[in-house]
């Protein structure tokens, strides 16, 4: 059983170190300089970061960049390489395998589906977009 | 001024077993079948004849529309059979009938004289019930 973190100030110094994530989630990030952020010790940082968020600094910046990546990948001004770079990520390979183990997909044929949805979309009433939340009133 | 209805809803326990119960019992043709979203599948079909009036199958499930709690409440409605109806057209009812119930389609009794024609109730593999109507002349 994991305890929740109470104290505010070390909440505060967590959520510093997140926002720096949420920020600069494009440039190859160190654990040393996240947790710089927050004032605490790589170790001591890592396992109250954990402990507050449920998941690592890294996995919670790997997930940061697949969500921006899925963002890219629906439009079509960026090739996948470029998408890749954009969102910080430094080889095709691990981005690719990342974002399968995260998402399901190759980002090639995530963006495949995403096209074909939205080709499909254009059959639905609008009444449907809008009840299903598929798209604002 | 309103000419036609083109879309109609028809709440199923599941999208896949209702496509085959509507393809191949009661005869009916996919018009679409696609994701639209991550999670919403747009499914619709329609009978050779009138492939402008399109019957949508449509799962009650969590996420974008209903809670969890909505959902499973019209899913219990649903499987007590006391959602939805609707009216199905052919120029023979008892033919038809025979042909259905040779399926396996359940009727709720054999086709009968009504005012306005000979009919036969059925339901669907999701609990809804139909008229199989065959209209008499004039209606």
């Amino acid at each position: 059983m994991v305890r929740r973190i109470e104290d505010l100030e070390t909440l505060e110094r967590l959520d510093r170190a997140r926002d720096f994530i949420d920020h600069c989630y494009d440039h190859p990030l160190s654990l040393d300089q996240i947790s710089e952020k927050a004032c605490f010790s790589r170790y001591h940082f890592l396992r109250l970061f954990r402990q507050a968020f449920n998941k690592t600094p890294h996995q919670y910046l790997i997930e940061r960049r697949i969500e921006k990546a899925k963002e890219l990948l629906g439009g079509d001004e960026l090739r996948v390489t470029d998408v890749c770079y954009e969102v910080g990520f430094q080889s095709l390979g691990s981005f690719s395998t990342l974002f399968h183990r995260y998402v399901g997909h190759a980002p090639i044929i995530y963006r495949e589906k995403v096209k074909q949805r939205e080709q499909a979309k254009r059959q639905v009433p609008g009444c449907f977009l809008v009840m299903y939340k598929l798209e604002s009133a | 001024m309103i000419r036609r209805m083109s879309h109609a809803t028809i709440f199923v326990n599941n999208q896949n077993e209702a496509l085959e119960f509507y393809r191949d019992k009661l005869g009916f043709r996919v018009h679409t079948d696609a994701m639209v979203g991550e999670d919403f599948r747009w499914l619709t079909m329609c009978t050779e004849d009138d492939p402008d009036f399109e019957l949508i199958l449509m799962e009650p499930k969590p996420g974008m529309l209903m809670d969890d709690e909505t959902s499973q409440q019209l899913r219990a409605i649903m499987n007590k059979g006391v959602l939805g109806a609707g009216v199905f057209n052919t120029d023979d009812c008892r033919g038809t009938y025979e042909e259905l119930k040779a399926k396996g389609v359940k009727f709720i009794g054999e086709p009968a004289e009504r005012p306005y024609g000979v009919e036969a109730v059925f339901k669907d593999n999701s609990g809804n019930w139909f008229s199989l109507t065959q209209p008499t002349e004039g209606n």
